[in-house]
């Protein structure tokens, strides 16, 4: 029988396999602030914005939600994750700059730098 | 304007400045490498940042060249034009100097380190929050999610973990401070039958949202922590006592609590060893007494939310009268860490008998709101300042509330404090569970006093008398010198009930409710005496003791005139207005629409 330690190593393999499993490895990552705080600021719609786009077509986005990192005044946050690039984070996104950062940012490459949280 | 592509040639250079890291002359790196960059003409292609402690102590300084997060360790001054040379022109990492790190904490930093409102910081509590899915248990488990829990099924005894929490010199972060080892111990060697874990989330303090955050964020890193209490205590059932006014925290607790049973971190013969576990959700009214953990065993066996004398501790005697163990959600989210990363290593984080980071709610009068987890040992002029970006508006800094409504309020002479449970008391102030409200020129402290002492007189559930009867007389008190009304002597019997009462009451929120009061006596007195001899409010802020005229910048535009409510300003077209004090009701609208700042409000 496998030990505890054993057994959390199969899980965690598994986990990770799922994540995978969900696009983990795309080219860019895309996570939305989904805690109290960010929804009463508006993200929920941003979400929308991000999840209709994955629905509709968008590919090569791995999409997820998050907790609350802490940047009250700057909320909703989205941050943009590419590997071997410095993580991309966005303040105060609405529906509007959500659509813009899938057209320019997402399907371009190019960061929109006036929204970036300094 | 951005170019495309022009982000992704930058580099990051982030350079520990902890204090092992500074006594190991980071500093003189610093220079030197400005110098270096300044001289190769590298300025558009490096950003130079600082951060707080990143808990590498041993293997300090630490520079962190991002993108790809390259970390190197025990860096030297010689090593620099290497690094610039190899990685910085040439894009090649230089192998010998990289350090590879795999702890739990701060791989936060990974995704926000190059933001210096969260690079001066050191996430160990918060270390999965804003960076993971909280609803898919699958995010945990990737990163080491339940390993410290597998981890002492498999080879660690339970008294060996008690051990590990003392060794480690973790503190109660719900606010007392009460070290969380000696807790375990006491609640495991206490006998019983059943024995219970309590995850204590009834935060209530008016603008702290630490454990909200936490739970929404990260909710299986408390749970987590909780089996391995279970596990240290002897329990078999936990409980999280938690606000239902925090719906979001209780749905995401709720399916963390049933992915975990699936995966079988929780119920029968957990991870298929001999232990069995299981924690349910209670729904708190939000009452805030019932943070108090006598009171909140109380509301959990169904009476009402009041505390008792103590002891016996619920250590011994808690919930249905079995040993229990209840710590804040902060507390629980520390476990995991120091069973992975050592106690060793979380004791070397901190102060000297304050160990290892604190969550705070940084809110009020500062440039960047929001959630701050630091070492024990930083000031607050750094949190206020380095993280928060200091008072918007070009305001004056007044004051730092801290620990809420239990706590007091502290000035500029206090700012360099270190954050420690004992620092904080001796300058008059406490820990508390970590809001932190930041105070400026513009606001009165008499005021600020009277609304934390409202919020507990409403909160006083009225079990015995000090409390009850002694907050009542002093908001009464307070509220007569804030219109006007104040007498010689108040000051006097403020104080006086004061300490009576912290002496007197019967739980904590008694013990501390008159913390604002006298804390700001002890450090605003003259704001006090102003409001008492001279009938006046500094900061403007109570509006019975302004007083408004005319001054002779007056153009007699009549707009004042026109629109005064109750008709106490005269005057002819183009003659200077006069106000009629005994009139003026102080509603300030003559003050808002005069375009000649002719209105003084004194």
């Amino acid at each position: 029988m496998l030990t505890p330690i054993e057994l959390i190593k199969k899980k965690r393999a598994q986990a990770i396999n799922r994540i995978i499993g969900k696009g983990y490895l795309s080219t860019k990552r895309v996570y939305v602030g989904m805690a109290t705080c960010e929804i009463a600021a508006g993200s929920k719609d941003v979400w929308e914005v991000f999840d209709n786009a994955v629905k509709n077509g968008l590919t090569d986005v791995y999409l997820s939600q998050k907790g609350c990192a802490g940047r009250c005044n700057l909320e909703p946050t989205v941050e943009v994750i590419e590997e071997g690039k410095v993580p991309v984070k966005y303040g105060k996104i609405t529906p509007e700059k959500a659509k813009e950062i899938i057209e320019k940012h997402i399907k371009n490459g190019e960061v929109i730098e006036k929204w970036v949280i300094k | 304007m951005s170019v495309k592509g022009k982000r992704n040639e930058k580099f990051i250079i982030t350079l520990c400045d902890g204090t092992t890291c500074m006594n190991k002359k980071s500093k003189d790196i610093e220079i030197r490498l400005k110098e270096e960059i300044k001289s190769r003409g590298l300025e558009d292609k490096v950003q130079f940042n600082i951060s707080g402690c990143l808990g590498m102590c041993e293997k300090g300084p630490i520079l962190i060249v991002n993108p790809g997060f390259t970390m190197y360790g025990r860096v030297g001054l010689n090593d620099l034009q290497e690094i610039i040379e190899s990685h910085l022109c040439k894009g090649n990492p230089v192998a010998r100097l990289v350090i590879d790190e795999d702890h739990l904490y701060n791989r936060f930093f990974r995704v926000f380190g190059d933001v210096a409102f969260f690079g001066n910081q050191m996430r160990i509590a918060l270390r999965n929050c804003g960076i993971i899915d909280p609803e898919n248990i699958d995010d945990y488990l990737a990163l080491r999610g339940y390993e410290a829990l597998a981890k002492i099924l498999t080879e660690i005894s339970p008294n060996d973990v008690v051990e590990k929490i003392k060794k480690s010199g973790l503190r109660g972060r719900g606010g007392a401070g009460f070290p969380t080892g000696l807790k375990w111990e006491l609640t495991r060697k206490a006998e019983g039958k059943e024995k219970y874990v309590i995850c204590n989330a009834d935060e209530g303090d008016p603008g702290a949202f630490m454990d909200r955050s936490a739970i929404e964020g990260d909710p299986h890193t408390v749970l987590e922590g909780m089996i391995i209490g279970g596990y240290a205590i002897g329990a078999s059932k936990g409980l999280v006592y938690i606000r239902a006014e925090y719906p979001l925290a209780i749905k995401r607790l709720k399916k963390a609590i049933e992915d975990s049973r699936r995966e079988g971190f929780l119920g029968q013969n957990i991870l298929g060893s001999n232990f069995s576990f299981d924690i349910e959700i209670k729904l708190g009214a939000g009452a805030f007494v019932c943070g108090e953990e006598t009171a909140l065993i109380h509301s959990i066996e169904g009476s009402r939310g009041m505390p008792r004398p103590r002891p016996p501790f619920p250590s011994v005697s808690g919930l249905f009268a079995s040993p229990t163990l209840i710590n804040n959600v902060e507390t629980w989210a520390n476990i995991p860490v120091i069973i992975l990363d050592t106690p060793e290593w979380f004791s070397s984080i901190g102060t000297e008998r304050s160990k290892g980071t604190k969550v705070f709610a940084l809110a009020g009068k500062v440039v960047n709101t929001g959630l701050v987890e630091v070492p024990m040992g930083t000031t607050l002029r750094e949190i206020i300042y380095d993280i928060g970006g200091g008072i918007p508006d070009g305001k004056k800094f007044k004051a730092v509330q801290t620990g809420g409504p239990s706590g007091g309020c502290l000035p500029e002479k206090f700012l360099d404090t270190k954050i420690d449970y004992e620092s904080l008391a001796k300058a008059g102030s406490i820990m508390g569970s970590g809001g932190m409200i930041v105070i400026d020129e513009d606001s009165c402290m008499v005021n600020i006093a009277k609304f934390f002492l409202e919020f507990t007189q409403n909160e006083s559930c009225g079990k015995c008398t000090p409390c009850r009867e002694g907050t009542k007389r002093m908001l009464e008190i307070l509220e007569r010198i804030t219109v006007g009304k104040g007498q010689e002597g108040d000051i006097e019997k403020l104080e006086r009930l004061g300490k009576m009462i912290k002496k007197a009451s019967l739980c904590g929120l008694g013990q501390s409710a008159p913390n604002p009061v006298l804390s700001t006596i002890a450090n605003f007195r003259e704001e006090y005496e102003g409001h008492i001899r001279d009938k006046k409010c500094k900061a403007g802020e109570c509006k019975e003791l302004l007083t408004y005229s005319i001054n002779d910048k007056c153009v007699g535009c009549t707009a004042c005139k026109r629109v005064c409510p109750v008709n106490a300003i005269t005057g002819s077209p183009k003659e200077r207005h006069v106000i009629d004090e005994t009139k003026c009701i102080k509603c300030g609208q003559c003050f808002d629409v005069c375009k000649f700042k002719a209105i003084d409000k004194k």
